[in-house]
């Protein structure tokens, strides 16, 4: 619980339509996940678009469900399932990309869904960029993050990029510090 | 007078496609009354881009007109794409016409397979009173690759268009011509004719990438208008064609369009 509140915390007092960088520990995934779709964009009233390549949506859906999070107001870019051949349903909160190479797909079902659910202000999640970065190379990727996090700040977007520390490399930090405003460590005090 | 006085006064109106990225890459939209060939292989969004098109003009209040040439416009409703934004009462209002070209060749006794150099003007001459009749400002004829099949030679065909053209440029008609080329097509057009009439080329394909297949678009050709002339990726939804840039880092191999 002090990681979900640490989190919601933290990003309450940014300026708005900032680009942030969530850097954690596996083991504090599902905490920043509470924090980010159960605390800040409620507490801000938020649509929250979701963009997973790393685990499918069906299964953060299951979490959610568990950890009883509604999803009225979530939304999903699921970029794994399908490169998974998984045969599950698609869910109908969850818009689907063929793979995560298809970059530019995965802006367009963003800009999809930011039209969709244009009554209110968005908060775009990337989860994770550490597993866009096994299958894009570094210049296509940072090329990607910068046109969508500039795209989200116009359109007065939230974006949040999670960054597993085990994973990080020296590119990614490089590309992270290059279009985040504030990078936040997660930690569990005390 | 200013320069940039007279280059504000010398720009030329514009019509807003409503397609949102397609408006930012020609800087406002297709100059009014431009004539613009739609090009690019199956599959790759030329026919969905003209009805939104026309179903945003209908929307302003534009009467849009839709030719079809090869299927009934019947079957082309309903396989239409669910947007949002569109109402059927756009063409029971009129604000949204569906002609079948093949009617109106029976109407008019075109029953020839080859058309000569009079049937060329009864045709335009046919589509003019059309477009005078229902006050039609947006028109797609789609496609212009199979009216030009009964015109065989590049002669008629380059008379066909450039009458057609003009005729609809001095009603303010702002046209998009649909052309239909095979993906290995190194050419803008099946005749090699329909390009460099044309006030505005725009092209649509397939781009394979490291196994991807996108559907691109890229504007080439505008007279009247700066525009990117950067190849964009699009996706067909039901807001609507959305586009965004294509990311050039990876390698990249092109296949068709």
């Amino acid at each position: 619980m002090a990681v979900t509140t640490e989190v919601s915390e933290k990003l309450s007092s940014l300026p708005e339509a900032a680009a942030v960088t969530l850097r954690m520990r596996a083991e504090h995934y599902f905490d920043v996940i509470r924090a980010l779709l159960d605390v800040f964009s409620i507490k801000k009233s938020l649509d929250a678009i979701y963009v997973t390549s790393t685990i499918p949506s069906a299964s953060i859906i299951n979490a959610l469900e568990v950890l009883e999070i509604r999803l009225d107001h979530i939304w999903f870019v699921d970029c794994i399932s399908q490169i998974m051949m998984s045969p599950g349903h698609k869910h109908e909160h969850a818009v689907y990309v063929e793979s995560p190479t298809m970059l530019e797909n995965l802006m367009l079902k963003v800009e999809y869904l930011i039209r969709k659910t244009k009554d209110r202000k968005n908060l775009v999640i990337l989860d994770s960029i550490n597993s866009l970065a096994i299958h894009n190379n570094t210049k296509i990727l940072s090329e990607f993050l910068h046109i969508l996090v500039n795209n989200l700040r116009a359109k007065e977007a939230y974006t949040i990029i999670f960054s597993m520390e085990q994973y990080e490399s020296e590119d990614i930090r490089n590309m992270l510090n290059l279009v985040s405003d504030e990078t936040l460590q997660v930690e569990a005090e005390g | 007078m200013a320069p940039r006085e007279r280059e504000e006064t010398e720009e030329r109106e514009r019509c807003i496609t409503g397609i949102d990225g397609l408006d930012n890459i020609l800087n406002g939209g297709i100059p009014r009354g431009n004539t613009v060939l739609i090009t690019g292989s199956i599959g790759t969004g030329k026919t969905s881009l003209c009805l939104e098109f026309l179903v945003h003009g209908a929307i302003v209040g534009e009467n849009s007109l839709y030719v079809s040439v090869t299927e009934s416009y019947e079957k082309l409703l309903s396989n239409i794409i669910p947007y949002d934004f569109f109402d059927r009462k756009l063409i029971k209002d009129g604000r949204l016409v569906f002609i079948d070209l093949p009617v109106v060749y029976e109407k008019l006794g075109l029953e020839k397979l080859e058309f000569e150099f009079e049937e060329v003007n009864i045709l335009v001459g046919a589509i003019g009173n059309i477009v005078d009749e229902l006050n039609i400002k947006r028109l797609v004829i789609d496609s212009i690759t199979s009216v030009c099949y009964r015109l065989k030679t590049q002669e008629n065909i380059r008379d066909f268009i450039l009458k057609l053209g003009s005729m609809l440029s001095s009603r303010g008609c702002t046209t998009l011509l649909v052309s239909e080329i095979s993906p290995t097509e190194e050419r803008y057009s099946e005749y090699g004719v329909e390009e460099a009439i044309a006030d505005g080329v725009i092209v649509t394909g397939n781009l394979e990438r490291r196994g991807d297949l996108l559907r691109t678009l890229q504007a080439v050709k505008m007279r009247g208008t700066m525009h990117s002339r950067a190849k964009y990726v699009l996706d067909l939804t039901t807001v609507g064609v959305l586009l965004v840039p294509l990311l050039k880092g990876g390698s990249i191999a092109t296949a068709g369009g």
